[in-house]
């Protein structure tokens, strides 16, 4: 086994230009005999392994904009179509290597057993994380903790996944800004996952009002508010809740509702609150009197 | 001509005989606009006799009494999904129908609409207020020939095929421009449409079908088995004594959000003047005039006088459309 491992360096090295690594390794191959059959890595052989991982990215770019603008027609059913991104991704490129290896590099099993021990060597002395990240990133398509079009939390980091890419995941927080995090530190992270895959999630809506308000209309008029939304999905799995909760000084009404397109979060809070409070007034609900402490009005009520 | 909703009206009557016999069940019926309900209704009121007052949802918005007083036991409301409009307060009168209608002794038998019954049984559980519930059924090619014709002589009307389907057959694949904005400029994006239509017609080659069949089977499919859409076709068609093939797929809808949302209104109403439109639209700063107009030029609603609602030829669309959305359920 020692001896073959040897040819397989020799061989390979016989065909690259170096001349330094040449001498050092017809030294060490000097006094061995091999039956490795040599490497067929010659200049042709490197242009159709380029030529195939450019196809490959190629291949890539159209399968994700052709899902992409597949998975916008076929609305209700968008993050499942969004789904086979990855998936697509990583079987070009695993079909892809696998070409280039099987056919292009013509590596027999034996010369394929060499190669996976350099390749072994390669991961262990320098390339673990990006290895680990590209591992990462099949567990993350396997296991689908998340998958494109959800909306996750991170490490602290809060956005829509754009991209599930070989190294990294890529999100788009509610700013705007593209917030890329290691596939290999996901796996390690507590993750949020505010929809898990469906198209429809919750919002959680808090409005605050003065304790000595009409708690009851409040909570009417914020459930109103909420399923009169143009926003809001309701079924029997997905009902708006509200919710009273006293606090010393002030009462917390909240809703927890369903957006039907997880993109509009902002929008339904938006559209919710604004109605809401608009409502609020005009039937003299009250929010928390600022300084309600100092007023001392609560402890005469007493 | 066979009568339509005899099974629909089996249900009522026998509703109406348990009534009768002391077991009272509040009825709902249930359909897509245009399905004619208001003929079932003509029907009921005459099995209901003197004991029957028939009732349209509007008067009780301006006067509730009209509801609480109205004389007879057997009480038929037409138009339910009237008594609410989607926005904050909107609810009131309907809930107030509905608890009077609970503790009421009389038996109470409503129509409405289907998508506004989904959602209010989602927002309101108004399943929980109706004991029986009556969806009226998608008619089949043959019931729809009999609905047309059968007041018309055997060889009478001669039906006419669309040139496509004597032998110059669709492509499968053709080009389709489709309007989008860019910029605020609108642009013809040419985008190849697979021809649905051509496919199934080539599937079907083999078979040899009479022009009059394959008219009403393209009349079912193209007004999704909805009567009041298949007649309005059927009068475009129909050119005495010739029935001309003129029938069309309803185009694709292309509309955002807002316009979406207003037309998912129109429709859960069946129709509406532009000021109700615009009470709901106000509060969601969005302009009932210019939406109105946009889907009005898109063809998908029909304005006559004041009054809007969404155009027979495009419901299905309208419903694919909405439905695809989550705008309705």
């Amino acid at each position: 086994m020692a001896e073959n491992l040897t040819q397989a360096y020799s061989n390979l090295s016989a065909s690259t230009p170096s001349g330094g690594a040449t001498g050092v390794s017809t030294s060490i191959s000097s006094g061995i005999s091999t039956d490795i059959p040599k490497l067929g890595i010659d200049s042709s052989a490197l242009i159709n392994a380029i030529m195939v991982l450019v196809l490959a990215y190629l291949a890539t770019r159209i399968v994700v904009f052709l899902l992409t603008w597949s998975s916008e027609r076929v609305y209700e059913h968008r993050i499942t179509v969004k789904m086979a991104i990855p998936l697509a991704k990583f079987a070009i490129y695993g079909f892809a290597v696998y070409h280039i290896l099987g056919s292009v590099l013509e590596l027999s099993t034996t010369q394929l057993v060499a190669f996976s021990g350099l390749v072994g060597a390669a991961i262990g002395f320098g390339l673990k994380d990006l290895v680990a990240e590209v591992v990462g990133g099949i567990v993350i398509v396997l296991d689908k903790p998340y998958q494109v079009g959800d909306k996750v939390r991170i490490d602290g980091h809060y956005g829509e996944v754009r991209d599930i890419g070989l190294r990294a995941t890529r999100l788009v927080s509610p700013d705007d800004s593209l917030i890329s995090v290691s596939n290999q530190k996901v796996l390690s992270q507590i993750l949020a996952n505010a929809n898990a895959g469906s198209q429809e999630m919750m919002v959680v809506i808090d409005l605050f009002i003065d304790s000595r308000s009409d708690a009851s209309r409040a909570m009417e008029i914020l459930r109103e508010s909420a399923v009169t939304s143009r926003y809001v999905y309701i079924s029997e799995r997905r009902p708006v809740t509200i919710l009273l909760k006293d606090f010393p000084f002030y009462r917390r009404v909240r809703a927890k509702a369903y957006v039907y397109d997880l993109r509009d979060e902002f929008q339904f809070e938006s559209d919710v609150t604004g109605r809401a409070w608009e409502a609020f007034v005009a039937e003299g609900i009250e929010p928390p009197k600022a300084g309600v402490l100092n007023t001392g009005d609560w402890s005469v009520e007493d | 001509m066979t009568s339509r909703f005899e099974e629909e009206i089996g249900l009522i009557k026998k509703a109406v005989v348990d009534f009768w016999e002391g077991h009272r069940s509040n009825l709902a019926i249930v359909s897509d606009p245009f399905y004619g309900e208001s003929e079932l209704m003509d029907r009921v009121e005459g099995m209901a006799g003197m004991e029957g007052a028939r009732i349209d949802a509007r008067s009780i918005f301006s006067s509730f009494e009209a509801l609480e007083k109205a004389p007879g036991r057997i009480v038929m409301v037409e138009e339910v999904h009237r008594l609410y409009c989607r926005n904050i307060g909107g609810f009131d009168t309907l809930i107030r129908f509905l608890e009077m209608m609970s503790s009421s002794d009389r038996l109470f038998i409503t129509t409405w609409n289907s998508v506004s019954w989904r959602y209010l049984d989602e927002v309101l559980g108004l399943g929980r207020y109706f004991s029986k519930k009556v969806s009226l059924p998608k008619m089949g090619a043959d019931e729809i020939r009999d609905m047309l014709i059968s007041g018309y002589d055997e060889g009478e009307l001669t039906f006419v095929e669309e040139v496509s389907n004597r032998g110059d057959e669709p492509r499968i694949l053709h080009r389709r421009n489709i309007k989008k904005s860019l910029m605020g400029r609108s642009l013809d994006v040419p985008v190849p449409v697979v021809e649905i239509r051509s496919i199934r017609s080539r599937m079907t080659k083999n078979e040899k079908k009479s022009p009059e069949d394959i008219f009403f089977e393209k009349l079912a499919r193209i007004s999704d088995g909805n009567p009041g859409v298949a007649e309005h076709l059927w009068e475009e068609a129909l050119d005495y004594p010739k029935v001309m093939d003129r029938l069309r797929d309803p185009p694709s809808i292309d509309l955002g959000r807002d316009d979406s949302f207003a037309l998912s209104i129109i429709l859960s109403m069946g129709s509406l003047n532009l000021g109700e439109i615009s009470e709901v639209l106000k509060p969601h700063h969005l302009s009932a005039e210019r939406i109105v107009g946009s889907l009005e030029e898109q063809r998908l609603i029909h304005i006559e006088g004041d009054v809007v609602s969404v155009s027979p030829d495009a419901l299905k669309g309208v419903m694919g459309h909405l439905g695809r959305l989550r705008l309705v359920w």
